[in-house]
């Protein structure tokens, strides 16, 4: 392991989840930034995020054009995608998008697609290296 | 025989009567010279005849008896004649004197006085002529029958005859003069005394002479006795034939005289003596009468000058004195006298003015007469002295101080025997004062005349039989004819003006009218009817009084005939406006009255006498106005009544008083009575007239009112709504309870603060933010009258701005003008808080009705789930690792469990909360008209149909049964199908139609919700949960509704819609249906 933690960005409108998430990834070791929408996200810029877990019903840029925006600057950088409505999630644009989660996710399960993502994201940047 | 004995003379006259004619009895025994005859000079006839003529008729039998029996008495003593002859002889003689003293009064009348010739000469043939022809015929007679002293017939008569003759002439004048003077006094003057004396003495001389017959001739004796009768005319006469008689019979019985002598000659001496004395008293008595008859004419004479001498005495000072001026002109006319009057009038005499070469009269004229005057009185002077004709004229002369006077001048002529003029006389009158006067009098005539033809008033003038004499001008104009023009033949012309002129119906009684005037001298007085010129018969009254002279026959009957006919019909109109007042008041509905001054009643009309059912003559039976009080006014108002009648009846002033009164039917009645005095012209009051009016159902219909007002009062004032009353200028009259206690403050506190109240209300309470706009619009109500309504805030009386809705409106008269505004303010301020939040929600439900069907709200609900799930199972795990860490991180595992919690209890909360809908879901089906939800589900959709540009037509039939429906749930069936409807046309380009139909079919109510769109291609699977044909459409909201619908006993269906589109169909079954 690295003497620099890594960075994990969360935007969600709601500020209850925002706490819980931030509270998760710091018990397990990374350093949450939290946002409360999109726009503030983009305002922080995407400079030292190791990885973005956001909400997709948000007043605003919702998830999905966040997650377009973000692949188009930051093609590499992972993007988690978490909704609390089941029927997108059932939607055709969302059925087999790897970083996918219905709330209330499997904490476990986040924490390992994290720690997953971020040892592929270590492991491509070592082989290019 | 009373007339006799009435008459009957004095007995001492009677007496001495009857002594003288003793002694005549003796004196003619004494002179009887014939021894044996017995007839001698006969004194006593001629007394008794004196005595007879100077006696009364009716006394004569006494005077006659008396003589009867003197000269039976004498009878006895002297001539011894048997006692039948001696009462014949006296009858002779009586019959003698009666018929002399007869014959003498009846030729010279009563009193014989024998002053005259014919009075003696009548005397002397009557009485010693013709009245002892009786005696010497009867005394006679008598001695022949008897055969006294062989005395014959025809030898005694004429002895007989002679000696009563002489006893007659000398007795009967001596004993008239002796009765006839018996108190007479001597009238004698001393030359007369002297003259009797030296008479006497010649008298008494010649006759011794001649008597004694010393002188041849006894005649001698006649100068002196002539004389005697001449100077002392009766009484010389009487007295001288006496003393003659007396002388004679003294020589004769002594037988010295010349008639005695020797017995032959006796009977011859006898004659001669008698005859002697006879011729004597005849001459003397005759004589005398001539003398006395001379001696009255020379009297008669001397007054006759005397009388004359005083007459002219008084004539010339009458020509002086009389006020008339007298001038004396000569035939030619040239003035020789003028009376003091004249001259005094003039200042000059009749010869002051002459002038050479004029005539007198010409210069008189001229300087003396009016200029005016002169010529005219000239020329007429002139011509009556030529003609001789008199003249009388009028001309004003100069008076001596220069004045003209009027005068009237009459000139006549004297003439003499043969009608030659002597000369002229002249009279003038002064008559200036009566010219002046007459001139007044023309005038004063004048005036009157004009007077009687300009009185306004129809004058006329009737004789004492009633015939018109006069008309004054306007009775002809009013009549159109004079007196004469109606005059007809055969009737007076009374009759005929009558008949012309007065109204056939009045003209009978108006006759008869004035002829009882006539008849009776009464003033007549009558109205009738006048006929005018232009034929109207006008009603004139007619009055005509008498003048009377003064004995009180009427001269004239003064008439007047005034026109009232105006006058009547003006009276005419007056009772009939009199009689419609008395209908009026009887009639009105008041009951009226009126007493006296002292309280009276003095009458009630006919509605007060059936109001109360008594008649004024009841109140008089019952003591009047006390009675007429305690009779028909309720016992409680009686005193009150009293009183106040009193006080007005005291003081005069009005009376006015509510009172109840008892109707006829015995009811008490709420009256209100009235009176007003009414005064003459000093201030007095004469009578109270008042007026009851009944006003119980006013009175109680005002008690209702008030009750009602009150109520209304009490309502306004507690309605749970601030209510304001404003003047038309907007200023507040008037706040209720409500408004006070919202603002905490009285209306009155307002005032005085140098603003009106209503911007003081509206300054002090309006907020600041809402007071311009508030401001405005009351202005604009005010000026236009428009209604007013606003919401905004006010200031509570703790300070709180609330909320409230505040509309007024004009309220107005009948002619349209404001009178008040009526205001009323809501607080309002918890249904516009509710309604802020009502719009929230309706916006957050319509933003979520816009985002999903009822499909996505479910999907809603899950997220509002799993977000509070998902940071619960977040945090667990945070937790989880916080206390497994080494060293386990507890402060961050408290901070995170204290998250859980606060999180899963929100999660319980939404949880609960949906819980709490199905539950109101379940529960709330109620029978529900549909055309209601449906109207809720068109306006809820209202606003996005506008967006999307689609008409709705909304078909729902009347009386739809009621359906039992959970209301939310159908409401989101309709939404969801109109929303559905909506978007399936989004695509077409034509109109754009969506439309909703509701009926009846059978036990059922089926809707129909159909759209113009592309239709449904597969009506059967559309239902099936997620099966969707939109974009964004998860397949749930179908599914949703076919299972509400089908909840609800009803089926839910598609059909393809002609030409293209589709329709939605469900029933639900009706209330009957349903169970």
């Amino acid at each position: 392991m690295s003497k620099r933690r890594p960075v994990v960005a969360i935007v969600d409108d709601d500020p209850r989840l925002l706490e819980s998430l931030e509270d998760l990834l710091e018990s397990a070791g990374y350093a949450a930034h939290s946002f409360s929408s999109a726009g503030s996200l983009l305002i922080s810029g995407l400079s030292g995020v190791d990885l973005l877990i956001t909400d997709i019903g948000m007043p605003g840029m919702d998830g999905f054009e966040l997650r377009d925006w973000v692949k188009k600057v930051r093609p590499e950088l992972p993007v988690f995608l978490i909704t609390g409505r089941h029927e997108i999630a059932d939607q055709d644009r969302a059925r087999g998008i790897s970083g996918f989660f219905r709330k209330p996710f499997n904490a476990e399960v986040l924490l390992a697609a994290v720690d997953n993502a971020l040892s592929n994201r270590n492991m491509e940047d070592d082989h290019e290296s | 025989m009373i007339r006799i004995w009435s008459h009957r003379p004095q007995f001492l006259h009677l007496g001495f009567f009857a002594a003288a004619y003793v002694l005549g009895c003796g004196f003619a025994q004494s002179l009887a010279i014939v021894p044996g005859t017995g007839i001698s000079i006969w004194p006593p006839g001629g007394l008794l005849m004196a005595t007879l003529i100077l006696a009364s008729r009716y006394s004569w039998p006494w005077w006659v008896l008396g003589g009867l029996l003197a000269e039976l008495f004498s009878n006895v003593l002297w001539f011894h004649s048997p006692l039948p002859a001696a009462v014949l002889i006296y009858a002779g003689n009586a019959l003698e004197a009666v018929a002399g003293a007869w014959l003498v009064i009846r030729i010279c009348g009563r009193p014989v006085q024998l002053e005259t010739l014919q009075e003696v000469l009548a005397f002397v043939v009557v009485g010693a002529g013709i009245a002892p022809v009786i005696s010497a015929t009867v005394g006679s007679a008598t001695l022949a029958w008897f055969g006294i002293q062989s005395q014959s017939f025809t030898t005694a008569w004429p002895l007989w005859w002679i000696g009563d003759a002489t006893g007659v002439l000398i007795v009967a004048p001596l004993a008239l003069v002796v009765l006839q003077n018996w108190r007479g006094k001597a009238q004698l003057s001393a030359a007369q005394w002297i003259e009797a004396c030296v008479l006497g003495l010649i008298f008494l001389g010649v006759a011794a002479l001649s008597l004694s017959g010393y002188l041849p001739f006894a005649y001698i004796i006649m100068p002196p006795l002539l004389w005697a009768a001449v100077r002392f005319e009766f009484k010389g006469a009487a007295v001288s034939l006496t003393v003659l008689a007396v002388i004679t019979a003294l020589f004769t019985i002594s037988g010295a005289s010349q008639f005695a002598g020797d017995p032959e000659s006796r009977k011859h001496n006898q004659v001669m003596l008698q005859l002697f004395l006879a011729v004597s008293a005849f001459s003397a008595l005759i004589v005398a009468a001539i003398s006395r008859q001379h001696q009255l004419a020379v009297l008669t004479l001397r007054q006759s000058v005397e009388e004359l001498r005083d007459r002219e005495r008084e004539l010339s000072q009458l020509v002086n004195m009389v006020p008339v001026q007298i001038r004396r002109l000569t035939p030619a006319g040239e003035p020789t006298f003028f009376n003091k009057r004249l001259i005094d009038f003039f200042g000059l005499d009749v010869g002051d003015l002459d002038k050479p070469g004029m005539s007198r009269l010409a210069a008189i004229i001229q300087g003396l007469v009016h200029p005016d005057d002169a010529i005219s009185l000239l020329e007429t002077a002139r011509h009556s002295f030529v003609t001789g004709e008199s003249f009388s004229m009028k001309y004003r002369m100069r008076r001596a101080d220069g004045a003209y006077r009027w005068v009237d001048g009459r000139g006549e002529p004297l003439r003499d025997q043969h009608g030659a003029i002597v000369q002229w006389y002249v009279i003038s009158i002064e008559i200036d004062d009566e010219m002046r006067a007459q001139e007044a009098l023309r005038d004063r005539e004048r005036e009157l005349s004009q007077l009687v033809d300009m009185v306004p008033s129809l004058l006329w003038r009737l004789s004492p039989e009633g015939e018109p004499t006069f008309f004054n001008k306007r009775l002809i104009k009013f009549l159109g004819l004079d007196m004469a023009d109606a005059d007809k033949p055969g009737m007076s012309r009374l009759a005929a003006i009558i008949e012309a002129a007065v109204h056939p119906d009045d003209a009978a009684s108006l006759r008869e009218a004035l002829n009882h005037s006539f008849v009776t001298g009464e003033r007549f007085s009558k109205t009738y009817r006048l006929r005018r010129a232009d034929g109207v018969y006008r009603w004139v009254e007619g009055s005509a009084e008498p003048l009377l002279d003064e004995s009180g026959r009427i001269l004239q009957w003064y008439g007047l005939s005034h026109d009232i006919d105006d006058q009547l019909r003006v009276e005419e109109a007056l009772r009939r406006s009199e009689r419609q007042l008395q209908q009026l008041i009887d009639t009105v509905p008041v009951q009226i009255w009126c007493v006296t001054p002292g309280g009276e009643p003095a009458y009630i009309n006919k509605t007060m006498m059936d109001y109360i059912g008594l008649k004024l003559e009841d109140f008089d039976a019952q003591q009047g106005l006390a009675g007429a009080i305690q009779t028909i006014v309720h016992p409680d108002d009686r005193i009150p009544l009293e009183r106040a009648l009193t006080h007005s009846f005291s003081t005069g002033e009005a009376f006015e008083l509510k009172f109840r009164n008892r109707r006829w039917d015995g009811s008490y009645r709420w009256t209100e009575g009235r009176a007003d005095p009414l005064r003459d012209e000093s201030g007095r009051i004469i009578r109270w007239y008042g007026a009851n009016v009944d006003i119980h159902d006013f009175v109680t219909s005002q008690e209702a009112l008030r009750e009602r007002e009150r109520s209304l009062w009490e309502l306004v004032e507690t309605l749970p709504v601030m209510i304001d009353c404003a003047a038309p200028d907007g200023e507040p009259l008037y706040r209720s309870r409500q408004l006070r206690e919202f603002l905490g403050y009285e209306l009155e506190e307002l005032d005085g603060t140098g603003k009106s109240r209503l911007a003081g209300t509206l300054d002090a309470g309006v907020h600041p933010d809402d007071v311009a706009g508030v401001k405005e619009r009351y202005a604009y109500s005010l000026s236009t009258g428009e209604p007013y309504a606003r919401k905004h805030r006010l200031r509570r009386f703790d300070g709180e701005y609330r909320w409230v809705d505040t509309r007024a409106a004009a309220m107005r008269n009948a002619e349209g003008a404001i009178v008040q505004w009526n205001v009323i303010c809501l607080d309002i301020d918890g249904e516009v808080r509710a309604q802020g939040e009502l719009r929230l929600a309706q916006e957050s439900l319509a933003r979520a009705s816009q985002a999903a069907s009822l499909a996505e709200l479910s999907a809603s609900i899950a997220h509002e789930v799993n977000q509070p799930l998902a940071a619960v199972v977040a945090n667990s795990h945070a937790c989880q690792r916080w206390l497994t860490a080494e060293p386990p991180n507890l402060e961050r595992a408290q901070k995170t469990v204290e998250r859980i919690i606060r999180d899963a209890n929100a999660a319980a909360d939404v949880v609960s909360r949906i819980r709490a809908l199905f539950k109101q879901s379940v529960e709330t089906r109620h029978a529900t008209a549909l055309d209601t939800v449906i109207a809720d589900a068109r306006d809820l959709t209202a606003e996005e149909a506008a967006r999307r540009r689609v008409r709705m037509d909304v078909d729902v039939e009347i009386n739809l049964p009621p359906v039992a429906l959970d209301r939310v749930q159908i409401q989101q069936v309709l939404v969801n199908l109109i929303r559905n409807g909506m978007e399936a046309m989004d695509t077409i380009t034509t109109d754009r139609v969506l439309r909703i139909r509701a009926r009846r079919r059978g036990n059922a109510v089926e809707t129909e919700i159909s759209d113009l769109g592309r239709g449904v291609e597969s009506p059967d699977k559309i239902f099936e949960p997620f099966f969707t044909t939109k974009a964004h459409g998860m397949g749930m909201g179908l599914a949703i509704c076919r299972s509400i619908v089908e909840s609800h006993g009803g089926r839910l269906w598609a059909e393809k819609n002609q030409p293209h589109g589709a329709t939605f169909v469900f029933t639900l079954p009706d209330e009957v249906g349903a169970e």
